[in-house]
């Protein structure tokens, strides 16, 4: 009983990770045209209590990626300086997409754990029924 | 009382196997994207089953008798064998780890099925409805 609801546990931990990064994947996605907007990545790490691993998983901190934001031409924009440039977003929406697919499926897989999980420990307490 | 006899024994730890079996698994595809983990798996159920000559052979008739039973509290996590890894250091494979659940879950109901059978065996052999 206890395997079950550790690994119920650890389950909804891993949802939790997946749907936080999808939601810093969609405030990407939404930013992708603001200028200026560095994208955020998080990154996932293994959760310790008192020292030793209990197999969740917690998300780290918000980090911007460094990389250098994209020069637009634009002289009627009204950000655009003397060369009529200004700086965009370094967000590429082909990699968001792709990630947010990762996601998804990682996500769908948590899920069907949890569903296993619960339908195997109600398995075990049918046990008592009759 | 139900312990003593071999049958709900074996049941019984093959259904702790399967259950401990789908916690791993159910940690490993948690960490299917955190870098650098790997993946771990448990010790298959024949080296998990209680002592063969202890559960099926000896009776102990004195309590001065020795009963040679290897204790099995906890299963063994072993780190899965070898797999290739991503680029980010994970060994986790999600398609294997939906084998393993999928193994799991029919080993568990495997011995609930077992265990549930032995249990109907003695409700005949009370006579009770």
């Amino acid at each position: 009983m206890n395997d079950f609801s550790n690994a119920l546990d650890v389950s909804v931990s891993g949802l939790k990770a997946q749907a936080q990064r999808l939601r810093h994947l969609s405030e990407n996605i939404a930013n992708a045209d603001t200028p200026g907007y560095r994208r955020k990545t998080i990154s996932f790490e293994a959760e310790f209590q008192n020292g030793s691993d209990i197999g969740r998983v917690e998300t780290g901190r918000v980090r911007l990626d460094p990389a250098d934001l994209e020069k637009v031409y634009d002289p009627s924009h009204p950000m655009a300086d003397e060369s009529g440039h200004f700086q965009g977003s370094n967000v590429n929406l082909l990699i968001e997409i792709a990630d947010a697919r990762e996601a998804q499926r990682s996500y769908e897989a948590n899920l069907k754990m949890f569903e296993q999980s619960r339908q195997m420990s109600a398995d075990l307490m049918s046990l008592l029924q009759k | 009382m139900l312990d003593k006899i071999s049958l709900f024994q074996v049941a019984h730890s093959l259904a702790r196997h399967s259950g401990t079996r789908q916690a791993i698994v159910a940690q490993n595809i948690a960490n299917a994207d955190t870098p650098g983990y790997t993946a771990r798996d448990v010790a298959p159920f024949s080296t998990a089953l209680p002592d063969k000559d202890a559960s099926f052979g000896m009776v102990a008739t004195r309590g001065a008798h020795l009963s040679g039973q290897r204790d099995q509290s906890d299963m063994q996590v072993i780190e899965a064998r070898s797999r290739s890894s991503e680029p980010n250091e994970n060994t986790v494979s999600l398609q294997e780890e939906m084998l393993f659940a999928v193994e799991a879950k029919r080993q568990h109901s495997k011995a609930l099925a077992i265990y549930k059978s032995g249990l109907r065996i003695l409700r005949t052999s009370i006579n009770d409805k």
